[in-house]
């Protein structure tokens, strides 16, 4: 104790040093409050440039900083009138930024040549303590707590563990219930084997109903609308003689028949960031993302070929049943729109 | 009356004391140190504008008929937050108006931010002891740029719809947590309906709190280590030299408020600023060609058009595209912003305290590379408008793209060796930057010519005068105009470390005096 | 005060004007949107005379266009309509398909190596319609035809329908303002400003050059109508009451005004309020250990009173 005791006297002692600023000036008398210890203003003389104002003519200063209040009082009556009068957004605007603006100028003009224009000074002092101070905080912090804590092992360990339950059971009402799970919402779309395509007034479409070079935005029947089963059904071409488009060398088998009639079905999800790809470019037979501009081959299974998407659009496989709508033989084959952690290979 | 009430409060509080040294606090007078105030006035216009707006709109995603004014939309299905929006802009007076300024003020707000921390990035004030206040600063900038995203999202309309959907998969494409973390934040999968009111409650409550609070404790730091300053005359590590709060800086930063509001003003007087109704209501399946977000989060926009199609599949999982540009682009930016202090500390093994600034060109390094990062992010916020671009400019947006992604590598290794080449010419010359006063040039009848020096102007020549120094010691206060000043006749006696203050031949009469003693 | 000051006000003044001129002028181009952009032809000629085409009476129209198809478009298209090396045939194309591209100034091209591109059209109304019509009468329409329009009337045209459509169809390519974007590989998607609603029907049903055809079974007669109705009175003619709409292309041009504009302004006036008042004493002449002083003067607003007020 005695070795701290020593040390607060040391403090004490040296508490003066930081207050270092008028003392230096060597006119303090000690005992003097600190309030009172300050040099003579002798050295500043009364008029010193620092204390005049910029304006040379006062005056004239004075009239231009009033003449923007008053233009600020003309523009803020102004808008007062455009509002009662119910005038366009120009008139309010244009009245309360001229009110502003006037205020503005008027009172930069204020501060800037009616009021001393200095420069002064103030004085500035490192805000570290000094080690000594520093060491008597954490010597203080570390004996007290040492009695308060460290010996209450018990009451720690309780108090961690009433804590850590709160943080859990905080974790369900402010994260977990948020939403519910991913589950399976991510890889299937309302897509059935069976599905009707419908456009988006509910109506079946047909064959006949798209012109070539034609595309409508279709969906299941159960999911009109849907954020996910959005999918563009285009008319590429007159179909050839098997009456298949042909699908390209690495899907020859799997996708013979999902194009009949030259009609061709693709997510309009895209699978970078999940836009709808609605632009179909006729001639070239290429749709473009309108959000970062990836382009998928019609002709080609929809492969990206530019851009940022890593993956081709899903191809949703088609059949025109014996009334000569459109029908999906079966939902898509894999997750449309963009990747997530899960997702894996598939 | 006055002196009642204020002793009233004073006694309670003990203004007094602190105040009178509040009054002294001195703020440089140059302009870049207002460019944060640019911000915090904005950010006043934000909350002001932003109180209005509330009243008005309808944090809703339920679907009802709109039956307003605005006749290509009547009778559609709608959501109850773009069908307010469209209320609050034609129906309510003054809504477009507040409309208007609040997002202005929310691009000038960024903006400022960015300007404002460029200049204490190339100057050097955030080095000891102020590395606290730029990390608060940063993530200021960073809250900033997370607020006016969901802000501009709230409308619900076609454009910040599609810009959700985009922001949906980039939380998605979070390895691990992704999928669960999207569908907490948006309560479901894509599109659901709690973005809105989501979304609101973060921007006009959650997100501001914090902002404030920070803010508070930006200023609050910056009162108590006082100003950085420029090296000048009389400017020495141990003052601060400039106006006093009270009463000229007062008024000419309140001025300055009423400024940046007039601007804001005029830029919703002239310019229409995200004209919802003619973008129609969001709806997943519809979308607009050239939809970018704001020009904030252009540059994740950009990085995200010019990624190439990479994607990580293997073991079962998958890193998507969009996590590079979009989750691990902006996670290094902000962490080697937050970070910057220290990095350089570390490079440079500066840990001294500094409370003169570096002019730029002394700093060779550092502004090349500063000014080479930036570059890389300007060239990203410039690949966020390939398409308008390439519209305008008539060129394949192909070439738009391909060239973008060369730039985005190209740019900054140009810009930091010619910085840097800069920099090291500007060192050699003392007087460069300053402004060079003019000759004119006189022709005589005869025909003879003669050069004289041009009348001298406004900052054209370095001010002569040496700061005062206004501690406890040197009092305003002001009198009477007429009044004549009571000249201080104790003995001179200079402070050591202070040169004597120039005594000037103009006239007396000013209109403030100097007591000898104050109690 | 001297003669340089004099100049140096002057200037300010005259800089003054001129931005408040810009200001003025540029509001009356704002104001005047509409007529930067003319909708629907000045002389819309009824096209309903083209259904009755075996009259006697069109034996004479049917010459004319024959002259004009020699003398503008044979070149290319061959002088029997059939095509050539460098353009396509235009037997069977349908009636609407040529006005379109007639009317739009596509045709007849600037150079036969050039692209299509917007320019006025070289025919008037009733000489498109010649041209039509002799270019029909080679050879049978192919089925799905539409024709050209006759008395296409947009006056009950549900608006709100063909906004729906629009977002739906239109502006995924076109953009939602119709301010128009470049699409992959050099193409463009053109502005729908300063088109006639018979050139809008014609293309939704045409589907010129790379944009998609939309026949009667995804978009119905009535539903093409409203779409055409939105686009020339709305798309047209937007309700813009916030100021200028600044080209339609949303934050790109909204962050360039707000950059330079908004906080370029602001950083002027902090310019302004920022650096201290100066007097002549406060400078020696010479500019030595320069701080970073006040470093200019390009004030937003007020700037010439800031010098008078120094220098009076």
């Amino acid at each position: 104790m005695a070795t701290k005791t020593a040390r607060v006297e040391t403090i004490t002692g040296s508490s003066h040093m930081p207050d270092d600023t008028e003392a230096a000036a060597g006119s303090g008398e000690p005992g003097a409050s600190p309030r009172r210890v300050r040099i003579p203003v002798a050295s500043v003389r009364a008029d010193a440039p620092q204390f005049q104002i910029a304006a040379k003519n006062p005056r004239r200063a004075e009239i231009v900083a009033g003449s923007g209040f008053l233009m600020a009082a003309v523009g803020f009556a102004g808008f007062g009138a455009a509002y009662w009068q119910n005038y366009s957004n120009f008139w309010l605007a244009i009245t309360f930024s001229v009110g502003f603006g006037g205020l503005g100028y008027g009172m930069v003009i204020w501060g800037k040549y009616l009021m001393p224009r200095g420069p002064f000074s103030e004085s500035r002092h490192s805000l570290a303590p000094t080690q000594a101070q520093r060491e008597v905080f954490i010597e203080d912090f570390a004996s007290r707590g040492k009695v308060a804590v460290e010996r209450r092992g018990f009451l720690v360990k309780a108090l961690g563990l009433a804590s850590g339950i709160l943080g859990v059971v905080l974790a369900f009402p402010f994260i977990r219930s948020l939403g519910p799970l991913p589950g399976k919402t991510l890889r299937q779309t309302a897509w059935r084997r069976g599905s009707y395509l419908v456009d988006i007034t509910g109506r079946r479409i047909k064959t006949g109903d798209l012109e070539v070079g034609g595309f409508t935005t279709v969906f299941p029947p159960d999911d009109i609308g849907g954020a996910y089963s959005q999918t563009m059904l285009i008319r590429v071409d007159t179909p050839p003689a098997s009456g298949y488009l042909t699908p390209p060398p690495q899907f020859a088998k799997q996708r013979a028949t999902w194009a009949p009639q030259g009609y061709i079905a693709f997510s309009k999800v895209c699978t970078h960031a999940g836009c709808p790809v609605g632009l179909y470019q006729e001639l070239t037979k290429k749709m473009l993302c309108p959000c970062h501009q990836s382009l998928f081959d019609v002709t080609d299974a929809a492969i990206p070929i530019f851009g940022p998407a890593p993956r081709p659009l899903p191809q949703l496989p088609l059949y025109i049943d014996d009334d000569g709508y459109f029908r999906a033989q079966d939902g898509y084959d894999e997750p449309v729109g963009p990747g997530y952690w899960e997702r894996g290979n598939d | 009356m006055i002196d009642a009430l204020f002793t009233w409060f004073d006694e309670r509080l003990g203004i007094s004391g602190s105040g009178r040294k509040m009054l002294n606090k001195i703020f440089p007078d140059h302009w870049s140190f207002l460019i944060g105030e640019v911000a915090l006035y904005s950010f006043i216009v934000l909350l002001g504008t932003g109180v209005f707006l509330t009243l008005y709109f309808v944090p809703s995603s339920k679907v009802v008929i709109y039956e307003g004014t605005y006749a290509p939309l009547r009778g559609q299905p709608v959501s109850e937050a773009f069908a307010s929006t469209l209320n609050l802009s034609f129906a309510v007076r003054d809504g477009l108006l507040m409309r208007q300024m609040h997002h202005w003020a929310a691009n000038i707000f960024v903006g400022s931010i960015v300007v404002h921390m460029l200049r204490i990035f190339f100057t050097g004030a955030f080095r000891k002891p102020r590395e606290l206040n730029w990390i608060v600063g940063s993530t200021l900038l960073i809250l900033a740029i997370f607020n006016g995203f969901l802000g501009y999202s709230l409308p619900d309309d076609l454009v910040s719809g599609t810009g959700i959907r985009i922001s949906f998969s980039i939380v998605e494409s979070i390895p691990l947590i992704g999928s669960y973390a999207a569908f907490f934040l948006f309560g479901g999968n894509f599109p659901g309906n709690s973005i809105v009111p989501r979304f609101y409650i973060l921007h006009v409550l959650v997100l501001p709190a914090i902002m404030v609070a920070l803010i508070g404790a930006h200023l609050g730091m910056l009162v108590r280590q006082k100003h950085t300053q420029f090296p000048g005359r009389g400017h020495t590590p141990r003052n601060v030299v400039g106006s006093p709060l009270w009463p000229t800086f007062i008024a000419k930063t309140t001025g300055f408020m009423f400024l940046t509001v007039a601007v804001t003003g005029i830029l919703s007087a002239l310019f229409q600023i995200n004209p919802v109704w003619l973008y129609g209501p969001y709806v997943p399946y519809k979308v607009s060609y050239a939809v970018q977000p704001d020009w904030y989060m252009g540059w994740l926009d950009g990085a995200l058009r010019i990624m190439p199609s990479w994607e990580i599949v293997g073991f079962g999982h998958m890193i998507p595209n969009v996590f590079f540009p979009a989750i691990l682009l902006p996670g290094i930016t902000f962490g080697v912003l937050q970070m910057w202090p220290f990095i350089e500390a570390r490079l440079t093994g500066d840990h001294a305290e500094h409370q003169i600034l570096d002019r730029p060109r002394d700093r060779p390094k550092r502004t090349a590379f500063g000014a080479a990062v930036f570059s890389f992010y300007f060239v990203l916020l410039g690949a966020s408008a390939t398409d308008v671009l390439a519209n305008y400019l008539s060129i394949s947006l192909n070439v738009v793209l391909t060239s973008f992604r060369f730039l985005a590598i190209a740019v900054p290794l140009i810009v930091f060796p010619v910085t840097y080449r800069i920099c090291k010419e500007m060192q050699s010359v003392p007087t460069a930057g300053q402004r060079k006063r003019a000759n004119i040039v006189l022709r005589s009848a005869v025909g003879g010519y003669t050069t004289v020096r041009a009348d001298q102007r406004p900052g054209d020549a370095v001010p002569r005068v040496d700061p005062l120094p206004l501690d406890e010691d040197v009092e305003f206060v002001p009198a009477m105009a007429g009044i004549p000043v009571v000249s201080d006749d104790s003995p001179a006696q200079s402070r050591p470390e202070e040169p004597a203050p120039d005594t000037s031949d103009r006239p007396r009469g000013g209109i403030f005096r100097i007591p000898r003693d104050y109690r | 005060m001297t003669a340089s000051h004099a100049t140096w006000r002057r200037a300010l003044l005259s800089l003054a004007l001129l931005v408040s001129a810009s200001f003025v002028g540029v509001f009356l181009l704002g104001g005047g949107r509409a007529e930067v952009y003319p909708s629907g032809n000045s002389t819309e000629v009824d096209a309903t005379s083209l259904t009755s085409q075996d009259s006697p009476a069109a034996a004479n129209q049917l010459a004319g266009g024959r002259t004009l198809f020699v003398e503008n478009c044979s070149t290319c298209h061959g002088i029997d309509a059939s095509g050539g090396d460098r353009a396509p045939p235009l037997l069977g194309v349908g009636g609407a398909t040529v006005d379109l591209w007639l009317s739009s100034g596509w045709m007849p091209l600037a150079e036969p190596t050039a692209e299509p591109e917007r320019k006025p059209a070289k025919f008037d109304r009733a000489q498109v319609l010649e041209i039509v019509r002799y270019v029909t009468s080679l050879a049978p329409a192919l089925p799905g035809d539409p024709g050209v329009p006759s008395g296409l009337d947009i006056s009950h045209a549900n608006v709100a329908e063909g906004f729906s459509m629009f977002a739906l169809n239109c502006a995924p390519c076109h953009t939602i303002t119709g301010a128009g974007d470049a699409l992959a590989g050099g193409i463009q998607a053109p502005p729908l400003h300063g088109v006639t609603k018979t050139m809008v029907w014609e293309a939704i049903r045409t589907g010129p050059g790379n944009m998609p055809r939309f026949g009667p079974g995804t978009i119905s007669p009535a539903q093409v109508v409203d779409i055409v109705g939105y686009v020339v009175k709305d798309i047209q003619r937007p309700v813009s009451p916030g100021g200028l709409s600044l080209g339609g292309v949303g934050p790109v041009a909204e962050g360039f005004v707000g950059l330079f504009v908004g906080v370029g302004l602001c950083l002027l006036a902090a310019l302004w309020v920022g650096d201290r008042a100066e007097t002549e004493e406060d400078g020696e002449h010479d500019g030595h250990d320069g701080p970073e002083g006040p470093d200019g003067d390009e004030d937003g607003e007020g700037g010439d009173d800031h010098r008078e007020l120094a220098h009076a």
